[in-house]
C-alpha cells in the first residue's frame, strides 16, 4: 500500500490552477523529493496531502485513509513558512506539539532529540532567544517528535549552514531507516539527488518528472559532455552537434543532439585549444530541472 | 476533543502566565476604587478658587430680593468659602453689576444677547434674572402647571451648565428668604414654621428576614435596599468587562499567529475548527478566572462586612453559566475576525458591527433594571446577543424570575453560541491561511454560507 496516493487531483485559487490533474504514488518507506520552480504547486500539493487544503477534484489517500478534514496523528509536517510561539520555552513548545499529536509520554523523546540536534542547553530558553537555524531545528523536532509514519517537509534545508544541513539530513535518513516515509520539497538538486529514492517534479501545476534518479536520467540518455577548456566562452561557439552550452566558469556542460559524434566534437574542441577535461555524462538533476523550467539554454 | 483541550490549556496558560494579565487584573479594580477614593478626597477641595463674576438683571418689585441676595453673598464670601483651616477652598461670587431689565421684549432680547457675548468672552460666568410673579413669561406656563404657583422665577444663563454652585446658592437663599417672609406674615414662631415646612421623610428598606443561626427576625438593613440596584449593575458590567478583557487579546493573538506563520504549523496537527474551538475554550477559561478573582474578592468583602447574604450563591452559579456562554459566543466572533484579518488595523473595521451587538444590552439597561418584568425587558432578555447580560441583570433584580425564563434564555444563548462557533469555524478555516489582504465583510459572509 502506498503511503500517499494522489489520484487526478486539481486545485485552483481564484483563476489560477495551482495543481492540474495530478497523479502520484509515494511508496511506503521511501524518501520522495518534490522539486519544481517557485509557484509550481509543490506547497499546495503538500498542504493537500496534509488536508490543510482540500482538492477541488480528485482523491488523496494518506496511509490508506481518505478522511477529509481530520489532521492525522501519524503524519508529521514542517511547513515552508516557519513560525513558533516566541514566548514559549523550547521544551514546553515541543511538549505542546507532541501532545497535539497524542504523544503524552514525550519527555524522553524531547530530551533525546534536543541532544541529537545540539539543542540540549537551550531546552529551557525561550524561542525568541534562538538563532534562525536553531529555531528551524526546533521546528523540525516538533514535526517528528510524535514518531510519525509519514513525514512531510517543505523546504527543510533552506537557510541552514552546511553543518546544520548535515545534522538535519542525517536525522531525516535515520527516520527513514526506522521505517518512516519522507516527502520533502527542495530547491537543492544536489541534496535531492543524494537523498531521494524517487524524485517528482511539478511545473505549472502539472507533473513533469516522476521516478528514480536513475530512471529519469536514463530517459534523457547520455546527452551531456562536461569539459574544461582554456577561454571557454570564446571556444564553445558553433560546435558540431551541440544543442546548448551551460558555462559554470571553471567547467562547461554541452548538451549534444541525439546521434551526434562525440569524437568529432572532441576533435573540434582540440582544434580550438587545449582540452583539460572531456567527459561523457548523463544530465544532472539540476540540468534536467533547468531544461524543463527554462527551456532556452544559455549559448556561449 | 483531546486536541481542543491541549490548545485550550496552552492558550489559557499563555494568557494568565503573563505579567500583563496579572497587572491588568489588579489595576482595573485599583483604578476603579482609586477614582472613587480620589473623588471623595477631592470633594471638599475646589481646585479653582478664582472669583466667579456674575451680572444680576433686576425686574420691577425685586429690589428687596436683590438686596437680600447681595447680603447673603457677602456672608458667603467671607465665611462659607473658607475651609476648616481658614484657607479659601471655594471661589467667591462677585456680582459685577446690577442692571435694570430692559422694558420691551426686543430690547430685553438684545440685553440678554449682549450679556451672553460677555459670557462667551469669559468676562462673566453667567447672568441671573429674578422674575417676579407678574412678569412670568408665557413659556413658563407649563412649569407653572406642574409646580402649581411659583412666587418668582430665577432665569440663569451660562455656557457652563455643570457649574451649579452659584445657581443652587441663589435658589436656596431666596427660597429660605421667602419662607421666612411667609412665616413672619403669618405670625408663626420659628418652631411652628419649621414644623410647617418639614418635609415627609422616606426611609427605603429591603425585606426583613430570619437569621438562620438565632432564628430571630432581623430587620431589613440599609444595604438591603441598595443591593437590588447595585448587584444587577455590577454583575452586568462585570460580565461585559470580562468578555472585553479576554476577547480582544485573543483576537490579537490570532492575528499574530497568522503574521508569524504559526497557524500553518498548528494546522498540521489539528483541524481549523479544533484550533478555533480550543482557543475559544481557553478564552472562556481566562474570563472565568478573571470573574472568579473579582467575584471572589467582592464576596469576601461582602462576607467581611456581614452582607454576604445579599448575593445568593444561586446568583453566582447563573453568572458562571452565562459568563461562560457569553465568552464562547462573543469570543468565537472576535477570533473569527482575527482569522479574517492580516493586521490589527483591519480588525478595527470588522469589529465595529460586533461591538455594536455587544453593546446592545447597555442601550436598554435603564428600563430593564427599572421594570425587570416588563414586556420589553422580558423580550430583550431572549434576544441572543443581549440575553447573557440582560438576563443576568433580571435574575439579580428582586423578586426574581420564574425558572423557565432563565432556562429558555440559556437555551437561546446556547443555540446562538453553537451557531456562532460553527460560523466562526468556517471563517477561521478559510481566513487563517490567507495572507496579504484581509477579508471584507461581504466576503466573510460568503465564507460562512458557502463554506
Amino acid at each position: 500500500m502506498p503511503a500517499v496516493a494522489i489520484d487526478h487531483v486539481s486545485k485552483a485559487f481564484a483563476n489560477i490552477l495551482a495543481v492540474n490533474d495530478l497523479c502520484l504514488e509515494v511508496p511506503d518507506g521511501t524518501i520522495y523529493g518534490f522539486i519544481g520552480p517557485n509557484g509550481s504547486g509543490k506547497t499546495t500539493t503538500l498542504r493537500m496531502i496534509m488536508r490543510i487544503l482540500h482538492p477541488d477534484r480528485g482523491h488523496i489517500r494518506v496511509l490508506g485513509e481518505e478522511t477529509m478534514g481530520a489532521a492525522n496523528d501519524r503524519v508529521g509536517y514542517l511547513p515552508e513558512e516557519r513560525g513558533l510561539y516566541k514566548q514559549m520555552k523550547v521544551r514546553d513548545l515541543l511538549r505542546f506539539y507532541a501532545e497535539l499529536k497524542g504523544f503524552r509520554a514525550c519527555q524522553p523523546a524531547i530530551a533525546d532529540w534536543l541532544e541529537r540536534l545540539g539543542l540540549a542547553d537551550w531546552a529551557n530558553k525561550k524561542i525568541e532567544t534562538l538563532s534562525k537555524g536553531m529555531a528551524q531545528k526546533v521546528q523540525f523536532i516538533a514535526s517528528v517528535i510524535a514518531k510519525p509514519e509519514l513525514i512531510l517537509l517543505d523546504e527543510p534545508f533552506t537557510g541552514l549552514d552546511p553543518v546544520n544541513l548535515e545534522v538535519l539530513r542525517n536525522a531525516i535518513l535515520d527516520l527513514n531507516r526506522q521505517g518512516a516515509t519522507v516527502i520533502f520539497s527542495t530547491h537543492d538538486m544536489a541534496v535531492a539527488e543524494k537523498m531521494c529514492d524517487f524524485i517528482f517534479m511539478i511545473y505549472k501545476g502539472k507533473k513533469v518528472l516522476d521516478g528514480t534518479l536513475e530512471a529519469i536520467q536514463n530517459a534523457y540518455g547520455t546527452d551531456t559532455v562536461r569539459v574544461r577548456l582554456d577561454g571557454a566562452s570564446s571556444a564553445l561557439g558553433n560546435l558540431p552537434g551541440v544543442a546548448g552550452v551551460v558555462d559554470f566558469g571553471n567547467w562547461q556542460e554541452l548538451r549534444i543532439n541525439p546521434g551526434s559524434d562525440t569524437n568529432q566534437l572532441l576533435a573540434a574542441l582540440l582544434a580550438r585549444g587545449p582540452v583539460h577535461h572531456f567527459e561523457l555524462a548523463r544530465p544532472t538533476l539540476h540540468d534536467i530541472f533547468v531544461r524543463i523550467a527554462n527551456p532556452e539554454p544559455n549559448h556561449a | 476533543m483531546r486536541k481542543m483541550l491541549v490548545i485550550a490549556v496552552r492558550e489559557y496558560q499563555a494568557a494568565v502566565r503573563t505579567k500583563t494579565f496579572i497587572i491588568s487584573l489588579v489595576i482595573i479594580p485599583v483604578m476603579m476604587l482609586g477614582s472613587l477614593v480620589l473623588q471623595l478626597l477631592l470633594r471638599g477641595v475646589s481646585m479653582d478658587t478664582a472669583d466667579k463674576h456674575f451680572v444680576l438683571l433686576k425686574h420691577r418689585d425685586t429690589d428687596a430680593l436683590v438686596k437680600h441676595l447681595q447680603e447673603e453673598i457677602n456672608i458667603y464670601n467671607t465665611k462659607d468659602v473658607l475651609g476648616s483651616s481658614g484657607q479659601q477652598i471655594k471661589p467667591r461670587f462677585v456680582i459685577d453689576r446690577v442692571e435694570e431689565t430692559a422694558a420691551t421684549s426686543d430690547s430685553r432680547d438684545r440685553q440678554r444677547f449682549d450679556l451672553s457675548e460677555q459670557v462667551r468672552a469669559g468676562t462673566i460666568v453667567g447672568f441671573l434674572e429674578i422674575i417676579p410673579d407678574g412678569d412670568l413669561p408665557a413659556s413658563f406656563k407649563e412649569i407653572e402647571k406642574d409646580q402649581k404657583k411659583v412666587p418668582i422665577l430665577l432665569r440663569y444663563q451660562t455656557n457652563r451648565p455643570t457649574y451649579k454652585e452659584f445657581s443652587t446658592f441663589v435658589k436656596d437663599t431666596l427660597a429660605k428668604h421667602m419662607r421666612n417672609q411667609l412665616r413672619d406674615q403669618a405670625g408663626l414662631s420659628e418652631q411652628q414654621a419649621l414644623a410647617l415646612f418639614r418635609p415627609v421623610a422616606l426611609d427605603p428598606k429591603g425585606l426583613s428576614r430570619i437569621d438562620p443561626d438565632s432564628g430571630k427576625i432581623v430587620d431589613a438593613s440599609k444595604e438591603g435596599q441598595f443591593a437590588p440596584v447595585i448587584v444587577p449593575i455590577v454583575l452586568m458590567m462585570l460580565l461585559f468587562l470580562v468578555v472585553m478583557m479576554t476577547a480582544t487579546p485573543f483576537m490579537q493573538s490570532v492575528v499574530e499567529e497568522k503574521m508569524q506563520r504559526i497557524a500553518e504549523v498548528l494546522l498540521g496537527s489539528v483541524t481549523p475548527f479544533e484550533l478555533m474551538l480550543g482557543k475559544v475554550i481557553g478564552m472562556a477559561g481566562v474570563s472565568l478566572t478573571i470573574a472568579a478573582v473579582y467575584l471572589g474578592g467582592a464576596y469576601w468583602a461582602a462576607w467581611h462586612f456581614g452582607v454576604a447574604d445579599l448575593v445568593p450563591a444561586g446568583l453566582l452559579v447563573w453568572f458562571v453559566v452565562l459568563q461562560s456562554l457569553a465568552s464562547l459566543m462573543y469570543g468565537s466572533l472576535f477570533i473569527a475576525i482575527g482569522a479574517a484579518c492580516t493586521d490589527m488595523k483591519e480588525t478595527q473595521n470588522l469589529l465595529m458591527p460586533v461591538m455594536l451587538v455587544v453593546c446592545i444590552p447597555f442601550f436598554f439597561m435603564g428600563p430593564v433594571l427599572q421594570e425587570p418584568n416588563s414586556a420589553l425587558a422580558r423580550g430583550l432578555s431572549f434576544v441572543p446577543f443581549a440575553a447573557p447580560m440582560l438576563m443576568m441583570a433580571r435574575i439579580a433584580t428582586p423578586p426574581g424570575l420564574p425558572w423557565w425564563e432563565p432556562t429558555l434564555a440559556l437555551l437561546v444563548v446556547l443555540a446562538t453560541t453553537i451557531l456562532c462557533v460553527w460560523a466562526a469555524g468556517r471563517i477561521f478555516r478559510i481566513g487563517i491561511l490567507m495572507q496579504g489582504k484581509g477579508a471584507r465583510l461581504g466576503q466573510i459572509f460568503k465564507w460562512v454560507i458557502r463554506g
